[in-house]
């Protein structure tokens, strides 16, 4: 048979991927670690029967989303992440809270605050590893790699934020070992009033398998209040309360919070303006998760109140978290 | 006061709770937990078999990220890739092409384990494999974009997946299988036990040692810096397997036999030929078989004998098939290289032939034979009868050819019927592996069941290399344009 090598030659060599087509510039770095680099994107997602569990799955969950586009291979992450860029920023972030560590740790403050802290930040690992599994779906059922990229390091996001928490609760029982620090979080997380729309938000999303549920109710609405209720509005009762460690803490895991609005509102913004059917799709979705949203923001606000008499009432961190939520929703081209 | 990892750890690790807005089940089906039959307080004994902070994790890594990212500026100043035999460029291109997806579906399978893992510790292990994994997927793509100007076959390291080439559909069809369709318990055996810790750690340490050898530093690095984190993550497979041992004995035996034959017979066919053939002579550091002796066979006995595990029924015929498989397997290849997207060196030259028969005492009874013949028609200018003209029947299970996992002399296909229609299979151990559980396989075609379907048109030869996604430019020959031949012409010195 001819096969045609003799053609080998004659063939220009590649400048880059030819999955790129015809880009005309060059591709960056971002772009070539992640183009493509889905390979279940097609009528069979996967190598085996087409009843089985897996492929059933895929085709159910993700590939008959309503909230859809053309290509999700056009989506770029705005922060470009690369493996490389996202553990060097990150190593500079967890630099950077040793060194905060460290300095309290020298000038021998004393804590303050423990029945706050141990209301209000302790029992927060809970919700973190909630915002970590969903995270995590969201990874695997996303529909690129561009998408599922994100969502991974938005995974890892989270167990940095369960560690941090899990170093402060340890802490916290080598100083007031009465308190029984690190064992009475799970009662309050199940129990507690204050964290009960938090719980119901991320049960709620354990049972939310089409990706792009799974999608809006965590990166919209769940997670963006949550950050908001237990990151900024904490630092805020941190400060109030003269623990400016856990304050300066907050403060530094809330920047991959922003990271997460960051890419999460490009997406959106980006299958607008794909389809803009697609914005009547995401307000549908947003309206499903709408009283659960409330139910958050009614309970989380009352996470700090007794701790704050006089000060800042469940209202006002109540309003802040809404106002701060609906600006994020804005910047996705969207409404709350 | 300042705490070590140690003093916190146990506190980051305690995070299950009791659901209640939702039933338990339904957030954690079993169909993908896999933990059916097994009580929910038993997984409290899934101890991490290693551990580390995201705080240790991403310094690490930085540092690993900043000793790779100068080999590759290196590499790409310096001729060694121009300077490498081909034959073993083309280990790089078959590696590139197989490994780099396999990676990022790892990610995916790693998600899964740190969503629906029963245990929170469990789950949490999982992020930094999910890291580790989008690591080693960008370290493939990187080095190999950076070689594309070179040779166009790279670009398979990215589009290799979205291909129909027969032997990465076999690849997708054991990873796609174990990897994104099993339940977190069955995938830890299979994936991370078997195929990580056993299987895949050969393929870099071995793979990477002999790239040293060949010259290629930078594969070598590379690959080097990939097992440090594989090590590491490969290890979630025991806690596993001791949590089962203590619930479902027989399950973790079917899973770990089927899944290690699988693993076996696709490293026969991408890991063998490598090694034995494409691996310049004075390059080689050991055979296939005796790499896979010292760091497969070894370990999976005494993972079985420690945690009370019998070796699989099928031992004698795997050892049998260790001499011969991958012989069979690269004739194959070799033959029907115009379906590959590498250029396979035969490997068969009379120095490389006498290395053959001194590491298999029988090659050449099995092999010699046959590579004659080719070696005849090469050396008449007789190439059509050295290239093919059909499909070679493939195994349900593997979709390996049929007729490669022993000698010569036993190349029956073995048959079963189920539901009405025939499968064929390479060995009586896929088909035991088909008869554990039929429907997870029944439904699936393989590439010449899709051909013979008419899914595959035009439906010739030339209808199949178009289908596979083999253009001129790389489509498999000889990788070193048959020279080794010439040392069999009648008044030839021997190479060797």
């Amino acid at each position: 048979m001819d096969t045609g090598n003799s053609e080998e030659l004659r063939r220009p060599p590649l400048k880059t991927w030819s999955a790129f087509g015809n880009l005309g510039r060059r591709p960056s770095e971002y772009e070539i670690v992640t183009h493509q680099m889905n390979h279940t994107l097609r009528d069979k997602p996967l190598e085996i029967g087409p009843d089985r569990h897996g492929n059933r799955w895929l085709v159910r969950h993700r590939d008959a989303a309503k909230f859809a586009v053309k290509d999700w291979d056009g989506f770029r992450d705005p922060d470009q992440l690369t493996y490389r860029k996202y553990v060097t920023s990150q190593d500079n972030s967890e630099t950077y809270l040793d060194a905060v560590l460290q300095e309290f740790d020298q000038l021998g403050r004393a804590e303050t605050a423990p029945d706050f802290l141990q209301a209000c930040l302790t029992p927060s690992r809970y919700l973190a590893h909630g915002l970590q599994m969903m995270s995590a779906y969201l990874q695997q059922l996303a529909p690129s790699a561009y998408v599922g990229n994100c969502a991974a390091f938005q995974t890892a996001d989270h167990l940095r934020r369960v560690q941090r928490v899990a170093y402060r609760t340890k802490q916290l029982d080598r100083t007031y070992p009465g308190r029984s620090f690190g064992t009475t979080e799970r009662r309050a997380w199940e129990q507690a009033p204050a964290w009960q729309g938090l719980r119901k938000g991320i049960e709620r999303l354990l049972v939310a398998f089409d990706w792009d549920d799974a999608f809006v109710g965590l990166n919209l609405v769940v997670k963006p209040l949550a950050d908001e209720l237990t990151l900024r509005q904490f630092a805020v009762a941190a400060r109030h309360l003269n623990t400016e460690l856990d304050a300066l803490v907050a403060d530094n895991l809330f920047l991959d919070a922003e990271r997460s609005r960051r890419w999460s509102a490009a997406l959106t913004r980006f299958a607008i303006a794909e389809d803009s059917v697609n914005l009547g799709r995401l307000h549908t979705l947003i309206a499903k998760w709408r009283p659960l949203a409330d139910e958050i923001v009614e309970t989380g606000s009352r996470l700090s109140e007794a701790f704050l008499p006089g000060l800042n009432s469940s209202d006002q961190i109540a309003a802040a978290a809404v106002g701060a939520w609906r600006s994020f929703l804005e910047e996705a081209g969207l409404q709350a | 006061m300042l705490l070590d990892r140690d003093d916190w750890y146990g506190v980051a690790h305690d995070l299950e709770w009791s659901l209640s807005y939702v039933e338990h089940e339904d957030a954690f089906p079993d169909a993908w937990t896999g933990s059916n039959g097994i009580p929910r307080e038993a997984w409290r004994a899934w101890e991490e078999p290693f551990r580390v902070s995201y705080r240790d994790y991403v310094a690490v890594q930085r540092e690993k990220e900043a000793g790779v990212a100068g080999v590759r500026d290196a590499l790409k100043r310096s001729r060694v890739y121009q300077n490498l035999h081909p034959s073993f460029a083309a280990v790089s291109h078959l590696h590139m092409g197989a490994t780099c997806m396999i990676e990022q579906m790892a990610v995916m399978m790693l998600g899964r384990f740190a969503r629906f893992a029963p245990s929170p510790r469990w789950r949490n292990i999982s992020v930094f494999g999910m890291l580790d994994e989008i690591r080693h997927a960008q370290l493939d793509l990187l080095f190999s974009h950076d070689l594309l100007k070179y040779d166009s076959r790279f670009d398979w390291c990215q589009k290799a997946f979205h291909s129909n080439e027969w032997a990465i559909i076999a690849i997708r069809s054991f990873c796609d299988d174990w990897m994104l369709d099993t339940n977190c318990i069955d995938a830890a055996l299979a994936v991370n036990l078997t195929f990580e810790h056993g299987f895949t750690n050969m393929q870099f340490v071995a793979l990477a040692a002999d790239a040293m050898e060949a010259g290629d530093v930078g594969f070598s690095n590379l690959l080097s810096s990939i097992q440090t984190d594989e090590a590491r993550h490969a290890q979630q497979g025991f806690p596993t397997l001791e949590v089962l041992m203590k619930h479902d004995p027989e399950r973790a035996q079917r899973v770990l036999d089927v899944s290690f034959w699988r693993s076996f017979r696709l490293f026969q066919a991408m890991t063998g030929p490598a090694m034995d053939y494409y691996t310049p002579l004075d390059r080689r550091t050991m055979s296939f078989k005796e790499f896979m002796l010292e760091w497969v066979v070894d370990q999976h006995e005494r993972t079985l004998r420690d945690y009370g595990l019998k070796r699989p029924w099928y031992w004698d015929t795997f050892l049998q098939s260790l001499e011969h498989g991958h012989h069979a397997l690269h004739l194959g290849m070799w033959f029907w290289r115009p379906t590959l997207f590498w250029k396979p060196s035969a490997g068969v030259s009379k120095v490389e032939r006498r290395w053959l028969n001194d590491k298999y005492p029988s090659w050449e009874d099995s092999w010699g034979v046959l590579w004659d013949e080719i070696i005849q028609n090469v050396n008449h200018g007789r190439m059509a009868q050295t290239l093919p003209e059909t499909l070679p029947a493939l195994c349900n299970l593997t979709q390996l050819p049929i007729g490669t996992h022993l000698d010569r002399h036993h190349l029956e296909c073995v048959t079963r019927e189920h539901h009405g229609r025939m499968y064929y299979f390479d060995s009586e151990v896929s088909k035991w592996c088909f008869e554990q559980e039929p429907e997870r396989y029944a439904g699936h075609l393989n590439v010449v069941d899709r051909f013979v379907a008419g899914l595959i048109q035009p439906a010739d030869l030339s209808g199949v290399l178009q289908w596979m996604g083999l253009t001129p430019d790389v489509m498999g020959d000889d990788a070193v344009d048959y020279s080794w031949a010439r040392d069999y012409l009648p008044d030839a010195q021997s190479a060797g």
